[in-house]
C-alpha cells in the first residue's frame, strides 16, 4: 500500500501528548490500510488513485513563493471572488494548497477563530474536543487525518450568540506541485443558545488536471438550543481526491442543518455522522450532486438516535452523467431508549448516459418499537416525453435538459435557508461547467 | 461403519407452544460425527452414486476447507462444530420401498401428525403431489404415476440422478455453483437427498407439487438438495414446509434449492418455514442457512418466490433471481416473523441481466419479543439491462420496546433507462388502531392478529389457499405472548 | 321512574401531568340524549375518550357507574361488549384489514359476551348487506381496509353502519372538533335517530349547535375548564350560538 504515513516534521512536535496522538492516529491508519472492496463502509467508493505511493505534504512556505508558477492561470485564493457575492456578506476565512492564509479581523463580539496549532498551544479548551468524536479505528481517513493534525481552526460562538453573516471557509488548491495532499482539522464549537452559519468552499485553480488529496475532519460540537447551518460546496480539480468526515454531537433540543453539494474530483465523498445525543435533538442533512467525466462521488450518513424525541430528515438528490458514478450509504440508527423518534430518509437520482452508475445503499437500524421510520430510494433517467415537448417548443436539447435538472433538484436546493447561499448553490448546480 | 441410533430423549415441553415439537423413535442409519472425504464417499456410495457425483462432492469439500464463514450478516450464535454433527441420517428400511404400503408405518404417522398424509386415497382431491424428506432422505413421494402421464417428473433427487443423469448433470450446480458461498459449497459436498422437479415443454403441472421436509435425528445436521427445471412454456406450482422436534441443542440445516427457468416457462415457489425455533430464552432451534436461486434463462420467464418465515433461531436466507431471459419477471413476497430470542437476516437479490426484466420485492417484517430481524436485498442492474423494472416495498411492525429491525437494500443500477423504486417504512401497532379494535368490542389479542395479518395480507395472498390458512394460524401463534 | 344508565361523579382525569377533567358530574337515563357542549381546548373529546378507556389518560378521583357497574374498571372492548360505543371524529385507518373482517370479528366478540350465537360467514354478509344499503353504502367499500383512503362521508357512512350493526345501548357521538363536516354529519345523524329507544341514550358532544338540529338532544350541558357550567334544555345551544361561549366562562 501507499505510504500515506510519511515521517515528517510538523509544528508542535515538542507537544508530547499532540505527538503520542499523531501516532495513534498513524498506528491506526495502518492497521486498517485502505479500505478495499470487501471495506462494507466503502463498499462503492474504492480510493484506488491513493495506492499510489506519492502523494506529498505540501512544500515549507519559502519554497513554495519560488515554487508557485501557475502563472496567468492563477487567480489564487482570496482575491477570487467573482460569481461569488455571497463571500461579500461573509466573514472570511482563506486557505491555500491546506494551509491558512488569512482570518477575517471584524469577527463580531463571542466569535474566536483561532488557527488549530494556536489552539493546541494555548491548550484553552480544546482538548475536551479535538478527536473526541470519532472513533480512529473505525476511521482509516481520520486516523490518517490525525497522523497529520496541524493545519485547520478552532472556532467558538459563545453562549447565545447569534451571528449576523455566515462563516466561510474557502480552500483554494493550485498546483505548483504535483500530488499534494492536505489534512486539515476543524473543531467547531457552538455554545449553548448560540447560532451560525458556516460556509465550507473548496476550489481549485490553473491545471484542471492537476492531482492531489484533500482530507478533512470537521468536529462540530452543537450546544442545547444551538443552532448550526453548515453549507458546504466542494468543486475539486477532476483528477483531485477529496475525502471528509463531518462528526456532529448534538445536545438537546439543539440542531444541526447541514447541506452538501458536491461537483467536482475524480472521487470525492462527504460522509455526515451526527449523534443526536438528548431529548429533542434535530438534525437535517441534505445533499446534491451533480457530476460527469469519469467521477465517483459519494454522499455518506450515519444518523444516531440515542435519545427519546430526536428527529431526523434527509434528502440526497444526484445527477450522473458521463461514465461517473454516484454513490449513497444513508444509516438511520435508533438506539432502545430513544422512544418517540422520528428519522426519514429520501434519495433519488437521475441516470443521464448509458454508462453512467448508480450505487445505493440506504439502512434502517432500529433497537424499540416507539419509532416512525421510514426510507425511500428512486433512480431513473430524464423523462424523453417532457424533453421532447420543450425541444418541439424550439428549446434545445441541452436547455431542455437544463431545465429538467433544475427542476429535478430545486425541492432539494429549497432546503437551504440563507437565500444567497441557494442563489450561488442553484447557479453551481448546472451540468455544464 | 453404521451405528443404530435408538430412541432420542423426549424434549421437554415446558412452557412452548411449538406444536410440531414431537420426536419420532424409528431406527435410523447413521453414519459416524464429522466430515471427512471418507465421510462423503459413504455418502455418495451409500446413495449408490456415479463417480462424477463424487467427484464433484470432493472438489466442492476441498474448497469448502478453505472458506471462512460469513459474518457480514446481523446474526450472532456460537460457531457452529462442524466436526461435531452427523452428515447422514437415514430411516431405516431393509429395502427402498417400492410403493407406499412399505414405508414404515412409523413414518407415515409422523407426517399425519404434522398434517401431511402421504396415503393418496386419504388425500382429498389430489390436488397436491407430495415427496416428504425424512431427516436426510426422501421417504415418499405421492401420486408419481399420475404426473408421468404428463411427463412431469416428481422424485427425490438422488433416484434422479440415477434415472435421469443427463438432466441432473447438465443442471445441478448451474445456478448455485459450489463456489457460491460457505454453505452452499457445505451442501454441495454433503448432501443427501431432496426433490427434483422436472416439466416437460408446454406441460402445465395438473397439480401442486410438495416437499416436505423434517429433521428427526439429534445432531443431524439436514443437507437437502432441490432442482427445479421448467422446460419451455411449462407451469408449475412448489410448496415446501418444515418442521423440527423441539430440542436443546441447535440443529444445522443448510439447504440448496436451484430453479431453472426457460422460455415462456413459470415456476412458483412457496415455502412455509416452521423450523423450531427454540424456546423463550433462546435455547435450541435449527440454523438455518438456505441458499435459494431461480435462473429465468429464456426470454418470457417468470419466477417468483413467496415465503413465510416463522420459525428457526437463525435464518440465513436470500431467495433470488437472476434475469437473464429478455421480458423476464422476478417477484419476492415475504413474511417474517420473529419472537423471543430469534433471529433472522433476510431478504433478496433481483439480477436484471435481460432487456425489459422487471422484479417486484414485497417484503414484511415483524419483530417481537427480544428478537432481531434483518431485510438484506439487492437489486442489481446490469449496463445491457434495458428498461429495467423494479419496484421494492419493506415495512417493518415492531412489537414490544425490546426488539429490533434492520432495512438494508443495496442497489447498483448501470443502466439509464432502468426505474427503481424502493420504499421502506417502520412502524408499530398504534395505541390508536389497538383502541379503536377494543372500542368495537374485539379483545387485545385478537386486535393485534388482525392487525398483523392485515399488515401481511399483500404477501399472504399470493401463497396458495390450504397454505395461506395454515400461514395465517402459524403468525399467530408466532405472536402468542408478544402482548400485554 | 327513570332508570339510569350511565352516572358520572365527581370524575378528575389528567394526561401526563395536566389536569384535563375537574370535577365532573352527571346523570344519564335510559332513553335520554343529553349534548355538552364547550369551547375548542376544553377536554371535551378527553370525556368520550375517558368514558370508553382510551390508554393514556390517568383517573385521579371520582366515578363512573354504567348500568350500576364501575366502568372505571373494565377493559375498552369490556365496554364495548356492554353496549358502549363511541362514533369517533377522526377514526384511525388500518391497513390490510377489510371492512368486512373486521366486521364480522366484532360484532362476534359482541355476541357471544351477550350470549347469543356467533354469526357464520353467510348470515353476517347478508346483515352487512341490508345495513350497508340503507345508509347508501357501495358494497366496493366492505372490500376495501378499514379507512384507509376513506374520503370524510365515507368514514362517517362507516361508523354509522357500525352503529346500526353493533347495536349499543349508549353511544358516544364525538365532533368535539370545530372541523365539522355537515353533509357528512347528516348521515350519522340519520343512524342515531333510528337507534333512539327507550331504554337507549347517547351522548352528543360538539362545538356547534347546527348538529343538534339533525340530533334533538333532551339536555344541553356547557362544559368549560373541566366540569359542567351550565345545564339546561335545547333553547341552551340556541343561547350559545348566538352569544358565544364568553359568558359561561366569565361567571367563573
Amino acid at each position: 500500500m501507499g505510504e500515506l504515513v510519511q515521517k515528517v516534521e510538523l509544528m508542535g512536535s515538542d507537544l508530547p501528548w499532540l505527538e503520542g496522538l499523531r501516532e495513534k492516529g498513524a498506528v491506526f491508519f495502518e492497521k486498517q490500510g485502505l479500505p478495499t472492496a470487501k471495506t462494507e463502509a466503502w463498499k462503492y467508493t474504492r480510493p484506488r488513485d491513493l495506492l499510489a505511493d506519492d502523494f506529498i505534504l505540501p512544500p515549507l512556505e519559502e519554497e513554495k513563493e519560488n515554487a508557485c508558477t501557475c502563472g496567468e492561470h492563477c487567480t489564487c485564493g482570496h482575491h477570487q471572488r467573482e460569481g461569488e457575492d455571497f463571500l461579500l456578506q461573509a466573514y472570511v476565512i482563506d486557505f491555500e494548497n491546506g494551509a491558512l492564509e488569512h482570518i477575517a479581523h471584524n469577527l463580531p463580539r463571542g466569535v474566536t477563530i483561532k488557527p488549530l496549532i494556536e489552539a493546541i498551544y494555548e491548550d484553552d479548551g480544546i482538548r475536551k474536543y479535538l478527536n473526541k468524536s470519532f472513533d480512529m479505528e473505525k476511521n482509516p481517513f481520520a486516523a490518517l487525518n490525525t497522523a497529520y493534525l496541524e493545519q485547520g481552526l478552532f472556532i467558538t460562538i459563545e453562549k447565545n450568540v447569534m451571528l449576523d453573516k455566515p462563516l466561510a471557509l474557502v480552500h483554494h488548491s493550485f498546483s505548483c506541485h504535483e500530488n499534494l495532499m492536505f489534512h486539515l482539522r476543524n473543531v467547531i464549537l457552538l455554545e449553548e443558545g448560540a447560532k451560525a452559519e458556516i460556509v465550507e468552499y473548496y476550489n481549485y485553480s490553473g491545471n484542471e488536471k492537476s492531482r492531489y488529496f484533500t482530507n478533512i475532519v470537521n468536529e462540530l460540537y452543537i450546544g442545547r438550543h444551538a443552532e448550526l447551518n453548515h453549507y458546504k460546496f466542494q468543486d475539486e480539480a477532476f483528477k483531485a481526491v477529496h475525502i471528509a468526515y463531518n462528526a456532529v454531537k448534538v445536545k438537546g433540543e439543539g440542531r444541526y442543518n447541514g447541506f452538501c453539494l458536491q461537483r467536482g474530483g475524480n472521487l470525492a465523498r462527504n460522509e455526515t455522522h451526527v449523534s443526536l445525543t438528548e431529548e429533542r435533538a434535530e438534525a437535517e442533512i441534505n445533499a446534491a450532486y451533480i457530476m460527469n467525466g469519469w467521477a465517483v462521488i459519494d454522499t455518506t450518513t450515519d444518523v444516531e438516535h440515542l435519545a427519546p424525541y430526536t428527529k431526523s430528515t434527509q434528502l440526497v438528490k444526484g445527477v450522473v452523467g458521463g461514465q461517473a458514478k454516484g454513490v449513497f450509504q444513508g444509516k438511520i440508527h435508533i438506539a432502545p431508549m430513544a422512544i418517540k423518534t422520528e428519522g426519514a430518509q429520501l434519495h433519488k437520482a437521475l441516470l443521464l448516459t448509458d454508462e453512467a452508475e448508480i450505487d445505493v445503499k440506504p439502512e434502517l437500524e432500529i433497537y424499540n418499537d416507539d419509532v416512525k421510520c421510514s426510507h425511500g430510494a428512486a433512480s431513473g433517467e430524464l423523462d424523453a416525453d417532457q424533453l421532447f415537448y420543450m425541444r418541439s417548443r424550439g428549446i434545445g436539447e441541452e436547455e431542455a435538459k437544463q431545465i429538467l435538472v433544475d427542476a429535478y433538484l430545486q425541492d432539494v436546493l429549497e432546503k437551504i435557508n440563507n437565500q444567497d447561499i441557494k442563489d450561488w448553490l442553484a447557479a453551481k448546480a448546472k451540468l455544464a461547467k | 461403519m453404521t451405528t443404530e441410533q435408538e430412541k432420542p430423549e423426549i424434549a421437554d415441553e415446558s412452557g412452548d407452544k411449538y406444536k410440531y415439537g414431537f420426536v419420532t423413535d424409528i431406527a435410523s442409519d447413521t453414519a459416524p460425527k464429522g466430515l471427512s472425504e471418507d465421510i462423503i464417499r459413504l455418502i455418495s456410495q451409500k446413495k449408490g452414486e456415479p463417480d462424477w457425483l463424487l467427484e464433484r462432492r470432493l472438489e466442492a469439500f476441498r474448497f469448502w476447507q478453505k472458506l471462512k464463514e460469513p459474518t457480514w450478516a446481523k446474526l450472532s450464535y456460537d460457531k457452529i462444530d462442524y466436526q461435531d454433527l452427523y452428515y447422514y441420517s437415514a430411516p431405516k428400511q431393509k429395502v427402498a420401498p417400492k410403493s407406499l404400503d412399505e414405508v414404515d408405518p412409523e413414518l407415515l404417522k409422523t407426517y399425519e401428525k404434522l398434517g401431511i398424509p402421504l396415503k393418496e386415497q386419504e388425500v382429498l382431491s389430489g390436488v397436491v403431489a407430495v415427496d416428504a424428506v425424512f431427516d436426510s432422505v426422501s421417504v415418499a413421494t405421492t401420486y408419481r404415476a399420475k404426473l408421468a402421464e404428463k411427463g412431469v417428473i416428481f422424485c427425490p433427487i438422488s433416484e434422479a440422478i440415477k434415472e435421469y443423469p443427463e438432466l441432473v448433470k447438465k443442471y445441478l450446480g448451474s445456478v448455485v455453483p459450489y463456489t457460491d458461498n460457505f454453505f452452499a459449497c457445505l451442501n454441495s459436498a454433503v448432501f443427501t437427498d431432496g426433490s427434483f422437479v422436472y416439466i416437460p415443454k408446454g406441460v402445465r403441472c395438473p397439480m401442486e407439487l410438495s416437499t416436505y421436509f423434517r429433521i428427526n435425528a439429534q445432531n443431524t445436521g439436514q443437507f437437502e438438495r432441490t432442482l427445479i427445471i421448467a422446460d419451455e412454456g411449462s407451469y408449475v406450482s412448489y410448496l415446501e414446509g418444515c418442521t423440527a422436534p423441539q430440542r436443546d441443542e441447535n440443529q444445522l440445516h443448510a439447504a440448496i434449492v436451484e430453479i431453472v427457468v426457460l422460455k415462456d416457462a413459470e415456476v412458483k415457489y412457496s415455502t412455509v418455514q416452521n423450523w423450531y425455533p427454540g424456546d423463550k430464552d433462546g435455547k435450541g432451534g435449527v440454523y438455518n442457512f438456505v441458499t435459494k436461486r431461480a435462473a429465468c434463462r429464456g426470454a418470457n420467464s417468470k419466477v417468483s418466490w413467496t415465503q413465510v418465515e416463522t420459525g428457526s433461531a437463525i435464518t440465513w436466507k436470500y431467495p433470488s433471481c437472476i434475469l437473464q431471459g429478455d421480458n423476464s419477471v422476478g417477484e419476492f413476497y415475504s413474511v417474517a416473523i420473529t419472537n423471543n430470542r430469534q433471529q433472522a437476516d433476510t431478504g433478496t437479490k433481483m439480477i436484471h441481466l435481460g432487456c425489459n426484466t422487471s422484479s417486484k420485492i414485497i417484503s414484511k417484517g415483524i419483530s417481537a419479543g427480544r428478537s432481531n430481524q434483518t431485510y438484506r436485498g439487492l437489486v442489481k442492474v446490469s449496463p445491457n439491462a434495458d428498461n429495467a423494472r423494479n419496484y421494492s416495498q419493506c415495512d417493518s411492525l415492531l412489537i414490544g420496546p425490546d426488539c429490533g429491525s434492520h432495512t438494508i437494500p443495496y442497489v447498483e443500477n448501470r443502466n439509464k433507462t432502468a426505474k427503481l423504486e424502493h420504499e421502506a417504512t417502520t412502524s408499530k401497532i398504534s395505541e390508536e388502531q389497538l383502541f379503536y379494535c377494543q372500542q368495537r368490542g374485539i379483545g387485545e389479542e385478537e386486535a393485534v392478529s388482525l392487525i398483523v395479518n392485515g399488515f401481511c395480507k399483500e404477501v399472504m395472498q399470493h401463497l396458495p389457499l390450504e397454505f395461506a390458512i395454515e400461514a395465517a394460524k402459524l403468525i399467530n401463534i408466532s405472536l402468542e405472548g408478544s402482548v400485554g | 321512574m327513570k332508570t339510569p344508565l350511565l352516572e358520572i361523579e365527581d370524575l378528575c382525569a389528567r394526561v401526563a401531568d395536566k389536569e384535563i377533567i375537574k370535577g365532573f358530574n352527571l346523570t344519564i337515563n335510559e332513553g335520554e340524549v343529553h349534548a355538552i357542549m364547550g369551547p375548542n381546548g376544553a377536554g371535551k373529546s378527553t370525556l368520550s375518550h375517558v368514558l370508553c378507556g382510551k390508554p393514556g389518560y390517568e383517573i385521579t378521583s371520582g366515578t363512573v357507574r354504567y348500568k350500576g357497574k364501575n366502568l372505571l374498571a373494565m377493559a375498552p372492548e369490556e365496554r364495548a361488549r356492554e353496549g358502549i360505543f363511541l362514533i369517533m371524529q377522526y377514526p384511525v385507518e388500518i391497513p390490510g384489514v377489510p371492512v368486512t373482517t373486521f366486521l364480522k370479528h366484532a360484532v362476534n366478540a359482541i355476541r357471544q359476551h351477550r350470549h347469543e350465537p356467533e354469526l357464520d360467514t353467510m348470515e353476517f354478509i347478508k346483515l352487512l348487506r341490508e345495513e350497508g344499503k340503507k345508509l347508501g353504502i357501495n358494497p366496493d367499500m366492505l372490500k376495501r381496509p378499514i379507512n384507509v383512503g376513506f374520503s370524510g362521508g365515507e368514514k362517517k357512512r362507516l361508523e354509522a353502519l357500525q352503529l346500526a350493526i353493533l347495536k349499543p345501548q349508549f353511544s358516544i357521538l364525538d365532533e368535539a372538533d370545530s372541523g365539522l363536516d355537515v353533509d357528512a354529519m347528516k348521515v350519522v345523524a340519520e343512524a342515531i335517530n333510528a337507534e333512539r329507544t327507550e331504554h337507549n341514550a347517547m351522548l352528543v358532544i360538539t362545538h356547534y349547535q347546527r348538529l343538534l338540529k339533525d340530533i334533538v338532544p333532551d339536555y344541553v350541558h356547557i362544559y368549560a375548564d373541566g366540569h359542567i357550567v351550565a345545564s339546561g334544555n335545547k333553547d341552551l345551544a340556541l343561547e350559545v350560538e348566538e352569544q358565544g361561549y364568553a359568558q359561561f366562562l366569565k361567571e367563573k
